[in-house]
């Protein structure tokens, strides 16, 4: 027998009192760790998908900003279309380093000639790529010869030798990236060459030809020279090169970022209408407790209790009940991120990043000691005033 | 052992009043001694017990065990003092009703930082045998009469095994047949422990030869033996 063993008997033997408690911390570490896993995954998301395109300014046909993002953050196909020499106007620019376009393309939908159904396919200028090119450096130092294809997390071969039947024609999947938690996970990526090539077999094996007009691109990524003030090149770009929006890389999915923001106000607002209410809850739990118990803490004063172990009991059993309800808390939040993520990425229209396993370890030891800290602080008040009153007193009726 | 001095105890109340319980009280009880407290309900006699065991804080006068003046002492240390040196029997249930009896037997030895002491659970095994409990160990409190609550409270307040045994009304709740055995324990623990005994009652009828009495009324000492 010892303090905590005394605790837990406590507990055991006040099952609804215990229970309220409980399910208070549970509340507040499932809905900390939940909201926390969810912004933190959908911020790290953006940061990812932008960093993946390794662009400083992505230009694409004027009006195409929103399908452009919905293609890249929900994996979404886009379609649209800009004159090739747009490729050379903008490496003309003065302060553009490096320029490379992409053709935007997609699998036919529920047809047999593919394989997988409305797949966001992009197609990249081998010469002059630095999308896939660290990727590719990495892994497959050759890079992608005719037929090959790379995927984003999500895709997987679906014939045999890593075959994926994309218009009729068999590419091989020779590898995949790293995960981004946005529409890139769900992407395809080859060369113009394979792209071109699947449009020519498309026109004999496929239910529907791949269009690729002649002399058009999607996109045209952009570096920018080192130290150059990005906003002021996206202004020249937009004067200069008629019929094309440039994005700025910092400014890519600003409409998520803007949902995130309104997100976290939310949760804000939430957690600060929680927060207080459960440590109110509990608080006046613990008094109530504390009241009612006066008469048997009283008791183990005069048995020769400390003021300092009548205090540290109580604290131990509010300390104990918390620790169970946020464990319960935070099991029932990792699961529920785990189990409807596609859920609530769709509804909320934000995508969304597992977290690495020590980022996740870390979060739900916040979560827990965040629980924890509320009932402690709110059992505190209670277990100091029960402790420094007289045991006679305590003891009377 | 136990010397009051002049002690009294005034316990406010609402609206600025207050009930003085004890007035200006001195008392001593030596070494062995059983001594009776006796009085009619209000005299002060319970108060008298509390302020000699250092449950509550004279308002006047001085309270000292074995020389010690115990509200000189530290929190720690005067719990130490009731700890080692005090058994408490108290009228109403005291038993903790989530612990067996022998967890209610073993929990005055966990008050140390290291918890109970190794031998504590056989101390508190014996404890209960000796009061004629030795296979009630795993009972509930409310698995268990109102006599045989009582004779594990007794067992408790035996289990580090003090000098000096506080109880007050101890057999209030109880038939007659029950009062008079759990009587006659405290006799026996006398007897055989040479236990110093300080008893609370209203029933003159206990007081039996060798025992000191101590009468009460209206918070003052009014006939001491």
């Amino acid at each position: 027998m010892n303090l905590l063993r005394l605790a837990w008997k406590n507990i055991s033997g006040n099952s609804l009192r215990s229970w309220v408690v409980a399910l208070c911390a549970l509340v507040v570490a499932a809905f900390a760790l939940f909201s926390t896993l969810l912004l933190r995954g959908a911020a790290a998301s953006l940061e990812l998908a932008a960093d993946r395109l390794g662009a400083d300014i992505i230009v694409v046909p004027e009006g195409a900003q929103t399908e452009m993002e919905g293609a890249l953050l929900m994996g979404v196909p886009a379609h649209f279309w800009m004159p090739e020499e747009n490729v050379a106007k903008l490496a003309a620019i003065p302060g553009v380093e490096a320029v490379t376009p992409q053709v935007y393309l997609a699998t036919l939908i529920g047809a047999s000639c593919c394989s997988v159904s409305e797949m966001f396919m992009i197609a990249y200028d081998p010469a002059t790529d630095f999308t896939v090119r660290p990727w590719l450096e990495a892994r497959l130092p050759a890079g992608l010869a005719l037929g090959e294809v790379i995927g984003g997390d999500y895709i997987s071969a679906t014939e045999e030798d890593n075959g994926i039947l994309v218009y009729g024609a068999l590419v091989t999947l020779r590898g995949n990236l790293e995960p981004t938690g946005t529409g890139l996970d769900q992407s395809l990526f080859f060369t113009l060459e394979t792209a071109h090539e699947l449009a020519r077999v498309s026109e004999i094996a496929a239910e529907e030809p791949l269009v690729i007009p002649p002399g058009q691109v999607s996109a045209v990524l952009l570096k920018t020279k080192p130290g150059l003030d990005t906003e002021a090149l996206a202004v020249e770009i937009y004067r200069t090169v008629p019929g094309v929006y440039p994005i700025q890389s910092a400014n890519l999915f600003q409409s998520s970022r803007t949902q995130l923001k309104s997100l976290l106000n939310t949760v804000v607002i939430i957690m600060a209408l929680i927060w207080p209410l459960a440590i109110l809850l509990i608080g006046m739990i613990y008094l109530m407790a504390a009241n009612e118990r006066r008469r048997e803490l009283g008791v183990l004063r005069a048995l020769g209790a400390t003021r300092r172990f009548v205090c540290e009991s109580l604290l131990a059993e509010a300390s104990l009940l918390a620790f169970c309800g946020a464990s319960v808390g935070v099991f029932i939040a990792v699961l529920a991120i785990y189990l409807f993520r596609r859920l609530i990425m769709v509804s909320l229209g934000v995508p969304f990043l597992l977290p690495s396993a020590g980022s996740l370890a870390l979060q739900i030891g916040i979560g827990v000691l965040l629980s924890m800290l509320s009932v402690f602080l709110a059992a505190l008040f209670p277990a100091l005033k029960i402790s420094r009153q007289d045991p006679a007193i305590a003891m009377r009726e | 052992m136990i010397r009051l001095q002049d002690v009294t105890k005034v316990y406010p109340l609402a609206k600025g009043h207050s009930v003085t319980a004890v007035r200006g009280v001195s008392v001593e009880i030596g070494a062995g001694e059983f001594a009776v407290i006796v009085g009619r309900s209000g005299s002060g006699k319970t108060t008298l017990l509390n302020l000699a065991a250092g449950l509550t804080r004279p308002t006047a006068g001085r309270v000292t065990l074995d020389g010690v003046d115990l509200w000189k002492l530290s929190d720690q240390e005067q719990s130490y003092t009731r700890n080692r040196k005090i058994g408490f029997v108290f009228q109403f249930p005291s038993l903790l009703p989530t612990l067996t009896a022998h967890e209610n037997v073993i929990l005055p030895t966990i008050f140390g930082r290291n918890g109970a002491e190794p031998d504590a659970r056989d101390r508190a095994a014996a404890m209960l045998e000796r009061v004629g409990l030795g296979d009630k160990l795993s009972s509930y409190p409310r698995q268990l009469s109102g006599g045989q609550q009582q004779r594990v409270v007794i067992a408790r307040s035996l289990i580090n095994n003090p000098e000096l045994l506080m109880a007050d009304e101890p057999t209030s709740n109880l038939d007659e047949r029950t009062e008079g055995e759990i009587v006659g324990l405290f006799r026996e623990l006398h007897s055989s422990l040479g236990l110093t005994v300080v008893l609370v009652t209203h029933t003159r009828q206990l007081i039996q030869p060798g025992m000191r009495s101590i009468e009460m009324a209206e918070g003052r000492i009014v006939e001491a033996g």
